[in-house]
């Protein structure tokens, strides 16, 4: 298991344990929902836009096919991936990604740009305009940014969900009343595809000490696996008795809010934060590629297929117009024992 | 070999080394080439130049450091004389002095990008389909509207209009290549198209094409050619009382159709031509402040005609941005490449972007290394002598304008 503290929850654990004293009350930051909690996903740095004085409004919507070898290992990933630009106005956006090619889609209103590690969208939009690219990805690089990870061993095929991540927050006697109520106005936020998500401060009754969370986001995977058919939310693994051809979709998805009543403060705080990091989490994985437009909605789903691997190009021996060196050495020994024979027999003679 | 033959050698090889000879501040010099047609369109050349040496002295304020050195960016002029031959022996001689780009009007670059050895060169005037394509001319670029760009935002903008279209166009290379773009742009409306017309590139008198234009009905004259011709179109219509409205790409806004038409006036009021944005969306402030220093090192460049009130007309540095632009993008990929070597800065020029004089910003990258972007053709309309952007389409009329009397 890891730990790591990320940057933002650093500093709030820090703050805490420094500046209150034990068991007074004080106020507390609950982790933003809006926070990363490790570099990637979105790849490269994710999504930019540097247009000038217009904000354009972007909604983004991904599909990440990921090729998959008869191990499970992947091979291949492309992304396609959809922006719809309203605002009337020029654009310059740049979507960050370890690329190996980019080519438009049909129905794109503009061609993609193509750098070493990033796509460029440049125009004018007249009001309305829809970009759309399939990005070919190093696998290499991304394949740690993928939601789920595939074991084919025997007759079993394992679904491994690899959203997980540990980071530092803080426990503590805490007033539950408000924290109830943030957790069902920020669940509500996400599923209405909010472009702005509440952020919290937890009234602390208590001392707060730091604490690792294991934060993961529940996958929906439905598809086939070995013809076997599969509908189930992986939160940790799920193994399928089957093995063969495997097409499954995977879609991360919110967890359920569960029972609020009768929690104590402390449970609040623990199902508040986890809440907030889970939706941190998730909009990671909604965000494979990122959206120029920080506060536009993204989703993004993950599309496993079984595939051949294409087989490497095979370099072709040039024709040779000539002997080899074996040939001419042995052609070399032929025409000296020729010789030594031929004197021999002369002397002889 | 003589004594003094020796060391004018052994001089010639010090001063063609890497990095090229000292400047005054004591610098390393890399040389950048302006190859344009200085005798035949002085005009055009000297914008050229004027924009590629501004860039060069606000780059040299600093230099361009890689590693323990900073060099100097040293502009030198060579005239193509419009001759695809001469121009293709600048560029050889570019890259024989060891030459880190060309900034290129465009004559010869079907053979001139070859001889470059993969040297950037990038084209500001120049628009033909063919001459960039970063897959079989990886070292060629152009930042300047090109003719497909401006052909289909035309037909874009015409369309819609309902008018029935006279095509002309001229037998010179620019409007031969014109009318292929046009051609292109108009395949899928060619019941917008009312007759398609070619004339002498030199004819002083268009009445016969004219008139055959509006015996075919045609409600609008899409004139692709030289100033000359679209001076002469206009005459044609206008001295035979046919007042049908004008369009016409970048050579339209051209001071030599103002100059031709000076004693009458109101024959250039109406005039629409397409062009690249001299302004974005930030306003005209960026390109205001770059005209102020380019007039400040060079002057203005009068048309040579007046407004009714006997103002005094200015043309708007276009080209002398896009030369001056194309030498800031060149200072970014030296940076970039961390290297002198022009293929090495070819490379980068893929990978780096810079804000344009115009507040845009200006980039290329491996799929495309055309600097201007088709959506950033507008249309401006004449009137008293200047020109407008036009009301009726959704970029141009988002656009300041530019004022352009003193």
């Amino acid at each position: 298991m890891t730990y790591r503290l990320g940057p933002a929850l650093a500093a709030v654990a820090a703050a805490l344990a420094l500046a209150m004293p034990a068991a007074a009350a004080h106020n507390a930051p609950l982790p933003s929902p809006l926070s990363p909690l490790s570099p990637t996903p979105p790849l490269g740095g994710g999504a930019t836009s540097s247009a000038e004085s217009v904000r354009h409004r972007v909604s983004a919507a991904t599909q990440v096919h990921v090729s998959i070898s008869p191990s499970g290992a992947p091979f291949a990933v492309t992304a396609d991936q959809s922006l719809h630009v309203s605002v009337k106005g020029d654009y310059y956006f740049t979507i960050g990604a370890p690329l190996l090619d980019v080519e438009a889609l049909p129905g794109s209103g503009a061609t993609p740009g193509l750098r070493a590690a990033s796509i460029i969208w440049e125009g004018f939009n007249p009001l309305r305009r829809t970009l759309k690219a399939r990005a070919t990805l190093d696998p290499a690089q991304v394949r740690g940014a993928l939601p789920l990870r595939i074991d084919v061993s025997g007759d079993a095929t394992t679904l491994v969900n690899e959203t997980g991540v540990t980071v530092g927050s803080f426990s503590a006697d805490a007033d539950p009343a408000p924290l109830v109520r943030y957790m069902v106005e920020l669940r509500h936020a996400v599923e209405g595809g909010g472009r702005t998500l509440p952020e919290a401060t937890a009234h602390l009754t208590g001392a707060a000490r730091t604490v690792p969370v294991r934060v993961t986001v529940p996958l929906l995977v439905t598809g086939t696996v070995g013809g076997k058919r599969v509908s189930a939310t992986v939160t940790d693994r799920l193994t399928v008795h089957a093995h063969g051809r495997i097409a499954v979709s995977v879609t991360p998805e919110l967890p359920a809010l569960g029972a609020l009543h009768g929690l104590s403060g402390r449970a609040a705080l623990a199902r508040a934060t986890a809440l907030t990091l889970t939706v941190g989490r998730l909009r990671q994985y909604e965000r494979f590629l990122g959206n120029p437009d920080p506060t536009g909605p993204e989703t993004t789903v993950y599309l496993y297929r079984s595939a051949t691997r294409p087989a490497p190009p095979v370099a072709v021996q040039p024709a040779s117009h000539g002997r080899d060196w074996t040939v001419t050495l042995a052609v070399l020994a032929g025409v000296l024992l020729a010789g030594a024979a031929g004197l021999t027999l002369w002397a002889r003679a | 070999m003589s004594l003094r033959r020796l060391a004018l050698a052994s001089l010639v090889v010090v001063l063609a080394g890497c990095g090229g000879s000292s400047s005054s501040t004591g610098r390393k010099q890399l040389l950048v080439v302006v190859n344009a047609p200085f005798s035949r369109t002085p005009y055009l050349g000297q914008a050229i130049e004027n924009g590629a040496r501004l860039s060069a002295s606000e780059v040299n304020a600093s230099g361009l450091r890689i590693g323990d050195t900073t060099y100097d960016l040293k502009v030198q002029t060579m005239d193509s004389a419009l001759s695809p031959a001469r121009a293709v022996a600048n560029v050889r001689r570019a890259a024989a002095e060891h030459a880190i780009a060309v900034v290129d009007e465009g004559t010869g670059i079907d053979a001139s990008w070859r001889v470059a050895r993969g040297m950037p060169i990038c084209i500001v005037f120049e628009g033909s389909k063919e001459s960039v394509d970063p897959a079989t001319r990886p070292n060629v670029f152009r930042i300047a509207p090109t003719d497909h760009g401006i052909a289909f935002r035309l037909a874009e903008y015409l369309i819609p209009k309902g008018l029935k279209i006279g095509l002309v166009h001229d037998d010179s290379d620019y409007g031969v290549a014109g009318s292929a773009a046009l051609n292109e742009a108009f395949s899928q409306n060619r019941s917008s198209i009312a007759v398609d017309e070619t004339v002498p590139a030199d004819a002083l008198d268009l009445a016969p094409q004219i008139l055959r234009a509006r015996r075919a009905h045609a409600t609008a004259l899409l004139v692709w050619g030289q100033p000359a011709t679209i001076a002469a179109a206009i005459t044609a219509a206008r001295t035979a009382g046919w007042n049908v409205p004008f369009f016409t790409p970048p050579s339209g806004a051209d001071p030599f159709v103002r100059q031709q038409l000076a004693n009458h006036p109101s024959w250039v009021d109406g005039l629409t031509f397409a062009g690249g944005r001299l302004t974005a969306e930030v306003g005209s402030g960026p390109f205001r402040r770059f005209e102020q220093r380019y007039e400040a090192a060079y002057g203005v460049d009068r048309v040579g005609v007046k407004t009714r009130e006997g103002q005094t007309v200015i043309q708007p540095p276009e080209t002398g941005m896009y030369a001056y632009d194309f030498v800031n993008l060149l200072a970014a990929a030296v940076l970039k490449a961390g290297s002198t070597d022009p293929v090495k800065i070819s490379s980068a020029l893929e990978e780096v972007t810079t804000e344009g004089a115009n507040g845009d910003e200006r980039a290329f990258n491996k799929h495309n290394h055309e600097g201007v972007v088709d959506d950033d053709v507008y249309f401006a309309r004449f009137h008293d002598m200047t020109y407008a952007p036009v009301k009726d389409d959704p970029l141009s009329a988002t656009l300041p304008t530019i004022p352009q009397t003193r």
